[in-house]
């Protein structure tokens, strides 16, 4: 039961959680804004697949560098004419415009594509069984959990030695301070949304590559899952979303395995008690980032 | 240099500042006092760019900045180091250096720069690749000021430097603002120590509840009101005690 | 000390004509309505009517403390199916859902009585549930509301034996009519701003911006939270009640994000925090929703576009949304209540305000 393929499962459903929770803390970070809207690149990057795969006859390959790439567009954008003119008005009224942008997008989807779920066409080798130290699993599988490390050096590259990783880590934990640097905030912000899409756009492959399809309410689960496993490992570091969206993925599936199959469906409620009793015991998470609760002015 | 005329400012409702003028010219080491919450430390967050002024002007070097943003001010050469240091805890002292250079960073200068800055704060290069979080208080002081002068500004703007620190520490704060000015540094200086920031300005400005009460010389302070009051604000009489 | 405390803080009640005037206004819309004689539009208004109390309750906690709370609407479905379950005749239920309880078959009291104890059991499992989360901080707050608005939700998706599943519960009585719906939704009016001028209420509003400073005046915040937040889930509750006795027929879809969003919606576009705010944001929201589920409906039956119409309406709820918290965040009404100069009322000093410490 839990064995070679359990590892493999658990090390690529977290590596994906891992990645939805690192996308979701590096905008919350510097603007201390829960973004709704996150789970919606995921569903444009979707459907960028599902209409590229379908009506364009290009190389798969380039199917999926244009869907993350339209993905962390998408989230530049949302920022740019949502959140900005909302941040510099009415700070708190961002978490309420977040939600605002997701349910436009998720229904825009709704209203210009279609309310029913389509097939995106997807790379063969996806779904094609390799075997990786006895352990037969699909190729996807093993694809996730190399590319979420790869990103995750990137990104640790990125934050540790270049200026503008610098600027990012200090506006996560002055904002105000930052820009008496000369830092533009515009600028932090604007990076940090990019990454933040292009992330959820890259997660976003894989999760499609799952199902082999998108709907309109794709977005919703990762969210879900972005939100938790933040909440879980901390919400003010990088490394503790890291750390929650494997710990996440690990919870997942125990339960998948532990749960009798009449109570399968209430996995979600039982995963949400678990944290929120975790919570109340630790309510600042796994791992205690050294930031303050600066507001962003 | 920075002219500042007439200014309101306001944190929501709560007026701060009811009509602030003050001037710096260069070369000049202007000490901003008064009680707390009598609106210093707002004069330079208005200055700044961190509050916006409801009416009034800033002018620096000729310049309208009044509505700038923060980070555009700093690229116009004025740097204020912030009332409680916020030096950033998670970054290196290192980082907090290289982050001050942002808006001026010049590869073949940044070297040079820093080894400035280690001359006048030797601590800085043994801690070098310390978090920021790990420094004393003083220490972290040191390094706020190194940081904002790692922009080369022109105008240097220091929010309670002393605040929190031992006497000793104190003494040295104020030792190195002497020689920052000796160098030619032009600073506006906020402070709440009001003896010390006396005996080392040029010019005196108190404020009173975001009114300004006084403008002259540290000798002209002497006479017209007391230090005791200046701490007190009892609305600039006289009183029997004297420092 | 009791929570709402003496009330010696409702001092002078300044807004109460407003207050009345907007009641009238309702009266008087309803009477309008049903003079007209069309029932399109008495189902317009008996909605809207319930919609007022649904986003008054909401303002109880969420417009004052500023958190946004997603189990709003999982309580307002706990009390539709509490009150339905127990009003409904047994011989109904036993057909309308197979697996239901044998007790709670057999259990019928009258419609009054049910939406009653609806709002006592939202309010009860709000007890049970919410101490513990009004000491997250905000951000881990809210993300743990929505958390609990999904798991509210699955509860009631998965437990056939009580709910009929995902399905549709039906055969609930029709109880709300017209008249019934604008009783309940004057009632609404004076609770939420009695509670909004009280004790309790002032207190939430002052430990919502920064909790220090309203701790430095003695508000024990997680109390004050807590008391609220079960007072808003047991209006919820009845309100739920109430629109379960309306709709005769419901399934757990009702009660989920995007119902939530249509509240939150009518909340903030006239102005969280106060009540002529909440009521007209309400009333510009639902008559745009009836609109455009008319446009939508006429659409996808006329033929005139290849495709069909869904989603419209949320569509451009968001739109307008986002356009005010842009450009004006504090709502239509903005912060205070709208003052009639026809109405307006000598202000009476502020009583001794013995009981202003926690």
């Amino acid at each position: 039961m839990i064995g070679g393929e359990f590892v493999i499962n658990t090390l690529s459903l977290g590596s994906l959680y891992a990645l939805l929770a690192l996308g979701l803390v590096l905008v919350y970070g510097i603007l201390k804004l829960i973004n709704f809207a996150y789970g919606e690149y995921i569903m444009v990057a979707g459907y960028t697949m599902f209409l590229l795969g379908t009506y364009a006859g290009l190389p798969i390959w380039v199917n999926m560098v244009v869907a993350v790439l339209l993905a962390a567009l998408t989230s530049y954008l949302t920022e740019l004419v949502a959140f900005r003119p909302v941040r510099t008005h009415a700070f708190h009224a961002m978490l309420v415009t977040s939600f605002a942008v997701s349910v436009l997008l998720q229904n825009a989807a709704l209203l210009f594509v279609s309310p029913r779920s389509r097939a995106v066409p997807l790379p063969a080798a996806f779904n094609e069984s390799i075997s990786l130290f006895g352990v037969v699993t699909p190729l996807r599988n093993v694809l996730t959990i190399v590319t979420t490390v790869v990103l995750l050096v990137a990104l640790s590259l990125l934050m540790k030695y270049t200026v503008l990783g610098i600027a990012m880590r200090a506006a996560a934990d002055k904002f105000t301070t930052t820009r008496l640097m000369g830092v533009p905030a515009n600028l932090v912000i604007s990076v940090a949304f990019i990454i933040s899409g292009f992330l959820a756009g890259t997660v976003s492959l894989f999760w499609v590559g799952r199902s082999a399809s998108v709907d309109p309410l794709i977005g919703f689960a990762p969210l879900l899952i972005a939100f938790i496993a933040t909440v879980i490992g901390g919400m003010n570091s990088l490394v503790g979303a890291v750390a929650g969206g494997y710990v996440y993925g690990l919870l997942f599936n125990l339960l998948s395995v532990l749960l009798p199959a009449s109570m399968i469906n209430y996995r979600d409620a039982f995963m949400f008690a678990i944290v929120i009793l975790f919570l109340l015991l630790k309510p600042e998470g796994l791992i205690r980032g050294s930031y303050t609760e600066e507001r962003v002015g | 240099m920075l002219s500042v005329t007439d200014i309101h400012a306001s944190y929501g409702a709560v007026a701060a500042l009811h009509g602030v003028s003050l001037e710096v010219a260069e070369g000049e080491l202007v000490a901003l006092l008064g009680t707390n919450g009598a609106g210093k430390s707002t004069t330079l967050k208005s200055i700044a760019g961190v509050l916006r002024p409801t009416q009034g002007n800033v002018t620096f070097l000729g310049e309208d900045i009044t509505s700038s943003k923060p980070e555009a001010i700093l690229k116009k050469g004025i740097s204020l180091t912030p009332e409680g240091r916020e030096i950033f805890t998670s970054l290196t002292v290192a980082e907090n250096l290289r982050l001050g250079a942002f808006a001026s960073y010049d590869r073949s200068r940044y070297e040079a720069d820093r080894d400035e800055m280690f001359e006048l704060f030797p601590i800085l290069k043994e801690r070098l690749s310390q978090p920021g979080g790990l420094l004393s208080g003083g220490e972290q002081q040191q390094l706020a000021i190194a940081r904002s002068l790692m922009s080369h500004p022109k105008l240097l703007m220091l929010d309670e430097p002393s605040l929190g620190l031992s006497p000793a520490l104190v003494e040295q704060i104020f030792e190195l603002i002497g020689k920052l000015r000796d160098r030619g540094m032009t600073i506006l200086l906020v402070e709440q120590n009001a003896e010390r920031a006396v005996q080392v300005a040029d010019r005196v400005y108190v404020l009173n509840t975001g009114r300004m009460e006084f403008v002259g010389t540290p000798e002209q302070l002497e006479a017209e009101l007391d230090i005791a009051s200046v701490y007190f604000g009892s609305n600039g009489q006289k009183s029997e005690v004297t420092l | 000390m009791s929570p709402l405390g003496k009330n010696r803080a409702l001092a002078g009640l300044q807004d109460s004509p407003t207050i009345g005037f907007i009641a009238l206004a309702l009266v008087a819309g309803a009477v309008i309505v049903y003079v007209a004689g069309s029932s399109v539009l008495v189902d317009i208004y008996t909605y809207l009517c319930i919609n007022v109390m649904f986003v008054l309750g909401l303002q109880i906690y969420m417009g004052h403390s500023g958190v946004l709370n997603f189990t709003f609407v999982g309580f307002v479905g706990i009390g539709a199916y509490a009150s339905g379950i127990l009003s409904t005749p047994p011989m109904v239920k036993a057909m309308g859902v197979p697996n239901m309880y044998q007790a709670l078959v057999d259990v019928h009291m009258p419609v009054v009585p049910a939406i009653l104890a609806g709002g006592v059991i939202a309010a009860i499992l709000a007890a049970i549930v919410a101490w513990p989360l009004m000491r997250l901080s905000d951000a881990v707050g809210v993300i743990t509301l929505f958390a609990g608005l999904i798991v509210i939700h699955v509860v009631l998706t998965q437990w056939d034996n009580v709910t009929n599943g995902p399905r549709t519960f039906f055969g609930i009585q029709s109880f709300t009519t017209l008249w019934v719906a604008l009783g309940g939704a004057v009632l609404t009016l004076i609770f939420a701003y009695y509670f909004k001028e009280s004790s309790l209420g002032l207190r939430l509003r002052a430990s919502r911006d920064d909790r220090h400073a309203g701790r430095s005046i003695g508000v024990n915040f997680v109390a004050v939270r807590y008391y609220s937040f079960v007072i808003s889930s047991f209006v919820a509750g009845l309100a739920g009640g109430l629109w379960a006795h309306y709709i005769t027929s419901f399934s757990p879809k009702s009660f989920y994000v995007t119902e939530f969003f249509l509240l939150l919606t009518m909340l903030v576009i006239g102005g969280a925090g106060t009540i002529s705010g909440a009521v007209t944001g309400t009333a510009i929201v639902s008559v745009m929703r009836e609109l455009l589920r008319q446009l939508e409906g006429y659409l996808n039956n006329s033929g005139a576009i290849s495709f069909e119409v869904y989603g419209l309406t949320e569509v451009t709820v968001a739109i307008l949304l986002i356009i005010i918290l842009i450009a004006r965040p504090e709502g239509v009404i903005g912060v205070r209540e709208v003052r009639l100069p026809f109405l307006s009322r000598k202000r009476r000093p502020i009583e001794s305000a013995e009981d202003t410490s926690a």
